[in-house]
């Protein structure tokens, strides 16, 4: 792992955000307007899943109309986290908060990951004017702890990391 | 006077208590930013609906019905965080330039927020036409966002208080 790890430091990019004061922050910005209108998205979804809110939507339309947005906003929040993670790759990959919180990412994808191939199939008979499946409502509840768990320890790296 | 007031409460309990018990300031931090992706994701569903970019098939009042109350909530939820975080510390906070602009960017944003529900509680039958979006209506939207989006950064630029001074 550390030729990896020493590797991705000692990229161009890497040099840059070490050595430029404004880019870190600036990187560190856009991360986290991507990262809490990811969240924040796919907490309008869970809501519905959970029938909290926006009830008397179906849910596919819903869906369609703000998961494409959630998935370029991930591509952004992946990009930048993947931009500060290689300016100090070695001191994140053994950040503990860190590690958690990739957890509770790869958590939040198998959990939708499972929703869509098995819960989602039946979508036609929950999608309106009835109360969803409890499987649904599982699904969106776990979807919301594990990205209230990313956001908690996301912001714990700040506290458990020193440069 | 307001470095004063800072250090005067740097020095009462609540502060004291916070700065002394560490996980404070993370947490309600956390809570801060949750509030935050749900008052960002409630303005820019509006936003965005104003916009004629996305939810097209609700009305423009049934938008508003369904994002507008998350907007206030999650404000008094920031509020609320914010606060203690202010309490905690205070130095770090109300003397810092980015918390004042974020301050001032924060009222414009209730402002324009509450013109645009009042727009929408005047018209109903206009904003639930399609197609008759007036120009005036969308540039406040876009505002309204990027408003939101500018205080979300200046909050984020707190936290950098050497480059405060030096860039701003």
């Amino acid at each position: 792992m550390q030729p990896i790890l020493d590797w991705l430091e000692n990229l161009a990019l890497s040099r840059f955000i070490v050595d430029t004061p404004l880019a870190f922050p600036v990187i560190e910005c856009v991360h986290v307007l991507a990262i809490t209108l990811v969240v924040g998205s796919i907490v309008i979804v869970d809501l519905r899943l959970l029938g909290i809110a926006s009830s008397r939507r179906p849910v596919t339309e819903l869906a369609a109309e703000i998961l494409p947005w959630t998935w370029g906003l991930f591509c952004l929040a992946l990009l930048s986290g993947g931009m500060m993670f290689a300016s100090n790759a070695g001191t994140y990959f053994f950040n503990t908060a860190f590690r958690f919180k990739m957890l509770c990412l790869a958590l939040a994808g198998l959990n939708m990951l499972a929703f869509h191939l098995f819960t989602y199939r039946s979508v036609r008979n929950w999608d309106k004017d009835v109360p969803t499946v409890p499987a649904a409502k599982a699904a969106g509840a776990l979807s919301l702890s594990f990205w209230i768990g990313v956001v908690l320890f996301g912001r714990w790296i700040g506290f458990t990391i020193h440069n | 006077m307001i470095a004063d007031f800072a250090i005067w409460m740097s020095r009462t309990g609540p502060s004291q208590t916070i700065q002394k018990i560490l996980w404070i300031i993370p947490t309600i931090q956390t809570i801060h930013i949750l509030a935050i992706a749900i008052v960002l994701s409630s303005a820019a569903m509006l936003e965005l609906r104003i916009m004629g970019w996305t939810g097209t098939r609700t009305t423009m009042s049934e938008t508003a019905q369904r994002y507008i109350p998350f907007v206030w909530g999650g404000l008094i939820v920031l509020a609320l965080s914010g606060s203690i975080l202010v309490i905690g510390e205070p130095e770090r906070e109300l003397t810092s330039i980015a918390f004042q602009i974020k301050m001032g960017l924060l009222l414009l944003a209730i402002a324009m927020t509450a013109a645009f529900q009042i727009m929408v509680r005047c018209g109903v039958d206009y904003w639930s036409a399609d197609g008759a979006r007036p120009l005036g209506a969308k540039l406040l939207g876009l505002l309204t966002l990027l408003t939101w989006f500018a205080i979300a950064v200046a909050g984020r630029w707190i936290a950098y208080v050497d480059l405060d001074k030096v860039t701003l």
